[in-house]
């Protein structure tokens, strides 16, 4: 058994750090229980907010397409002026530390930019770290795609074969390169994590810029996997830009998520400067639950079972990759409280044919109320002192609407202010979690 | 207008088999098929070589030809067959005394059967149930059914046979009651195809139905639905049978690194109706819990299914009608030159070819005999070229690889070679790419570039599912959620184009996964699919692309 603590957040991906930064600044006491890494593991550098809107069409300003969605949708719970909160709040903590995410606009709009991928597609994105210009894309005449020898998740070829269908994109001039490898002895398959860590060490700077410069000479954009080191404010991509004279945009990669992992870094040590505790590698196993309310978590971590307490709870636990939402022959529950969670009786209406359409499986999630606070089947509050944040919410599918860390960040923050605001009640009213000794 | 002697329709074991051996004794023939290799039936069964004993109380005939045809395919077909045996398995849930027919019904057959105690088989199978009553090994075995026909249509074409894949009959030509030549479209261009023969074989499995009506005949044809499941790892080395009548669900067969759970039979009116169902899956479990009691823990990869082409003369169907097969001779029909093969399994594939080829010799006068029990389907591999190909390729890759390429494999080391010296002459190398230029993109199946360069280079490859039936490349764990963007990629690269834009390849590979995830979306394979949504929708926004972008 642990100390009592203000506010207990499960869950390291986005929606648990948000949670976690946004209790923690207004002065409660939090601790961080996580299992793994988190979404951010595998996701990318840009903040997607709404790609796309339920009917499928492309969105340019997101904030307006987000009063569009459907009433149970995360964001219309919270409305914008709350997204637009846990956005801010995310931008200023990143460029605190050296990484700094902002939007491209249009007559003086923010507005959504297709960014490209290193499969050669485009996807819309909202936030983009500040080393090139959004307008450097469309500008651009002469690209230069580059890659590494050995390097097989992106292939320079398939890129160029793949933006060339773009009618924007179609006619620009494409010059592919392959730089050398830096490991002189590399026992396994590259992967982008392996070449970021690599461009960090010493001579890490001199390989990226040696081997682009020549190649670069004449090019007014350089695509590249995203390699410029793995930390938040690493100075690489910006050397590079200046040595080679041009923009460079490192492209949306498939996991490792370098570019998440970069603002998990800045979240970090933003976390670790406020104090926040953290407990990794534990696994919440069950709950303790009486009279509405969660009194104690179960934790089984390296071995050994005990409890832990706080007044306040933010559930960021993930939907089903994640392993927050357990999906179980004809049914889904959620892992940590047991809530059942709806879907369709049937499974065949779980999914739809085709693997991209609008499938409820997809959409399952725990069923919240404004404060994001869980409800039961009926409808009625089922617990008072928990929150949920992020992929564990259902009614928003983030592969299709492009709204993943969007949502995570934005319910996050809410959750996390949510759950400081209970807290600090119980505080002043000397109130301890229900139950136990302290 | 091509010239032939023999048409022969269908691209499963039976019509590639009739391929191979009209080829080998000689008789000028062409094969139309209308997907891939085996787009039908034979790539879609558990993969069991029956050794007859399924069938020894209710069919002592096809038991028979079981066992008989189970020990050709294991001399002939090494590249395809892998020898595990396989046990009966008594449990509590069934009769004790259906043990005594069936063990006469296994001796009048020649089978060789040898009870263990239920102590020994759980040694040698720990995961089976504990409560076993009796264990009986069997001679069964598994055999890669895709791979099987594969390797026919390479032998055959070393007799001057030819394959076209995708191209769909549409005509069976007759003049004078008597079959005259065929008219096919290519489905790939649209193009019609004319093809003079003087004699039709009618080998469309589930189709053929149909394929008699196109010439005006009447067939009893019953498809019949089977469903069955894919487990991710390999649970057990031998073929697990229950010991009762035949029944759903209640065959286990290990399959390269996987386990195939199957089959349920339910009559269908479509021979394509091949889309899995949940309640199909559920019982299929059910039925497969008294041998495994964990089969519900198991990660389930993907289901399933596929039609049985029962032959239903008299009315009968499912389980009660036969599994053997009949040749049919239109003559008496009035269709002088077409002959059909009606049922049938694929364990018995050859003797049909077999039967079917006689009766088409004996009508053109040839003599020659039969001697495809004779001759192996691909050579064994020169050992001159498996040393060179140690060299380029993982060890592991390497024997995997030749047992799929067959006699593709020279070429595939020629590819791998030839990108050796390039890596060389340009520094363009990486230790991971094996031998330089050559590397293993996918990790579960063990496939390097250069095979799956072999494999889109041929004519008859137009897609990615193309290739993963080839090469099993997509068919492990993470179902070609990593392997399949290297693949296009590389294959961009490498300037070799697919029927479909890159985007379009992917996507089309990711939905025909998707339809077997459909009925199992649970536990762990429930994550993997909503990481690999997470990827391609989430991060690549591939769906988007697919109309974004101008193809």
């Amino acid at each position: 058994m642990s100390r009592t603590t203000d506010v207990i957040v499960v869950g390291s991906g986005l929606g648990g750090l948000m949670a976690a930064l946004a209790a923690a600044r207004q002065g409660r006491e939090v601790r961080i229980i996580s299992e793994g890494t988190g979404c951010l593991a595998i996701g990318t550098g840009c903040v997607d907010l709404l790609g796309y809107a339920p009917d499928g069409a492309s969105v340019e300003d997101p904030w307006a397409a987000m009063t569009e969605l459907a009433p149970a949708h995360p964001y219309s719970l919270l409305g914008a002026e709350k997204v637009r909160a846990g956005l801010d709040a995310l931008m200023e903590t990143t460029a605190k530390h050296g990484l700094v995410l902002r939007p491209a606009s249009r007559d003086g709009k923010p507005r959504n930019t297709r960014v490209p991928t290193i499969m050669g597609t485009l996807k819309p994105t909202y936030l983009m770290p500040d080393t090139f210009e959004p307008d450097d894309l469309g500008k651009a005449k002469r690209v230069l795609v580059a890659s590494v020898m050995g390097f097989r998740d992106c292939r320079p070829a398939l890129v160029i074969d793949q933006l060339r269908r773009y009618p924007d994109w179609a006619d620009k001039e494409y010059f592919p390169c392959l730089i050398p490898t830096p490991f002189d002895d590399a026992h396994r398959a590259l992967n982008a994590l392996d070449l970021a860590r690599a461009a960090e060490r010493p001579g890490g700077s001199e390989w990226l810029i040696g081997s682009l410069k020549e190649r670069a000479e004449g090019c007014d954009l350089v695509l590249m996997p995203p390699i410029c080191g793995r930390h938040a404010g690493s100075p690489l991509a910006r050397e590079l830009r200046e040595a080679l004279g041009c923009p460079v945009v490192e492209m949306l990669s498939i996991p490792p998520g370098v570019g998440g992992l970069r603002i998990r870094d800045a979240l970090m040590r933003e976390l670790a400067a406020l104090g926040v505790e953290l407990v990794e590698n534990a696994n919440v196993i069950g709950a303790g639950v009486a009279e509405g309310k969660c009194h104690s978590l179960d934790i089984s971590s390296t071995g050994r079972s005990y409890s832990t307490k706080a007044r306040a709870y933010v559930l960021a636990t993930g939907g089903i990759l994640g392993g927050g939402v357990l999906l179980e022959p004809g049914r889904a529950i959620e892992r940590v409280f047991g809530l059942d969670l709806a879907l369709p009786t049937d499974v065949a209406d779980w999914t739809e044919p085709e693997i991209f359409g609008s499938q409820a499986v997809s959409k399952v999630g725990v069923r919240v109320d404004d404060k994001l606070r869980p409800l039961d089947a009926n409808g009625a509050l089922a617990l008072e002192n928990v929150f949920f944040a992020g992929r564990s919410l259902g009614a928003h599918d983030p592969a299709v609407e492009k709204s993943g860390y969007g949502v995570a960040l934005a319910t996050g923050w809410q959750a996390g202010l949510a759950a400081a605001e209970l807290a600090a009640a119980a505080h002043n009213t000397g109130e301890a979690a229900t139950g136990g000794e302290q | 207008m091509l010239e032939t002697t023999v048409v022969v329709i269908g691209g499963g074991a039976t019509g590639m088999g009739t391929l191979r051996d009209l080829s080998m004794r000689g008789v000028p023939a062409i094969l139309l098929e209308q997907g891939g290799i085996a787009h039908g039936t034979s790539s879609r069964f558990h993969g069991l070589l029956h050794s007859g004993c399924r069938y020894v109380v209710n069919d002592p005939e096809s038991a028979h030809e079981c066992i008989e045809e189970n020990m050709i395919l294991r001399r002939i077909g090494k590249g395809c067959v892998e020898v595990t045996e396989g046990f009966f398995v008594l449990t509590p849930k069934d009769d004790p005394n259906f043990v005594e027919p069936w063990l006469k019904g296994c001796d009048a057959a020649g089978i060789k059967v040898k009870e263990i105690t239920p102590a020994e088989a759980l040694k040698l199978e720990p995961n089976l149930a504990p409560d076993i009553q009796r264990v009986f090994r069997v001679p069964d075995s598994c055999v890669d059914g895709f791979r099987l026909v594969l390797h026919n249509r390479m032998s055959a074409e070393r007799y001057g046979g030819r394959a076209y894949l995708y191209h769909k009959v549409e005509e069976i030509k007759q003049r004078n009651g008597a079959v005259c030549g065929v008219t096919a479209r290519n489905l790939m261009t649209g193009e019609l195809m004319e093809i003079a023969c003087r004699v039709v074989v009618n080998a469309a499995g589930s189709w053929s139905g149909e394929v008699a009506a196109m010439a005006g005949l009447e067939a009893a044809i019953t498809p019949d639905r089977g469903t069955l499941i894919v487990f991710n790892h390999r649970f057990t080395s031998r073929v697990i049978n229950r010991l009762h009548p035949s029944s759903d669900g209640d065959i286990f067969v290990p399959h390269g690194s996987v386990t195939i759970l199957g089959t349920t039979s339910m009559p269908t009116d479509r021979p394509d109706d091949t889309t899995p169902t949940y309640p199909e899956v559920t019982r299929l479990l059910e039925i497969g819990e008294p041998l495994f009691p964990q089969v519900h823990e198991y990660r389930i990869l993907r289901a399933f299914a596929g039609t049985r082409p029962l032959y239903t003369p008299g009315g009968a169907s499912g389980r009660k009608a036969s599994r053997n097969f009949n040749v049919v001779d239109h003559a008496a029909d009035g269709l002088d030159g077409m002959v059909s093969i009606f049922g049938g399994k694929l364990t018995t594939y050859r003797l049909m070819a077999e039967r079917v080829t006689d009766d088409v010799c004996r009508r053109l006068k040839v003599t020659t005999p039969c001697r495809t029990a004779e001759e192996p389907l691909i050579e064994p591999p020169d050992p001159a070229v498996l040393a060179r190909a140690a060299k380029l390729f993982p060890v592991r890759a390497l024997n995997l690889m030749a047992d799929r390429l067959g006699d593709d494999l020279t070429k595939t080391l020629q590819i791998a070679e030839v990108a050796a010296v390039a890596a060389k002459n340009t520094k363009n190398t990486h230790i991971t790419d094996f031998g330089g230029g050559n590397p293993l993109l996918c990790e579960c199946e063990m496939v390097c570039l250069a095979e799956v360069e072999c494999v889109a280079r041929d004519p008859s490859t137009h897609s990615l599912t193309d290739i993963r039936l080839r090469t099993r490349l997509g068919m492990g764990t993470c179902q070609g959620t990593f392997c399949s963007l290297r693949s296009v990629a590389s294959l961009v690269e490498h300037g070799i184009p697919l029927e479909f834009a890159p985007a379009d390849s992917m996507c089309r590979f990711l939905q025909e996964r998707w339809k077997g995830l459909r009925p199992v979306l649970w536990g762990q394979q429930a994550r993997e699919m909503e990481f690999s949504r997470s990827v391609y929708a989430g991060i690549l926004n591939l769906d988007g692309a697919m109309h974004e972008q101008n193809n």
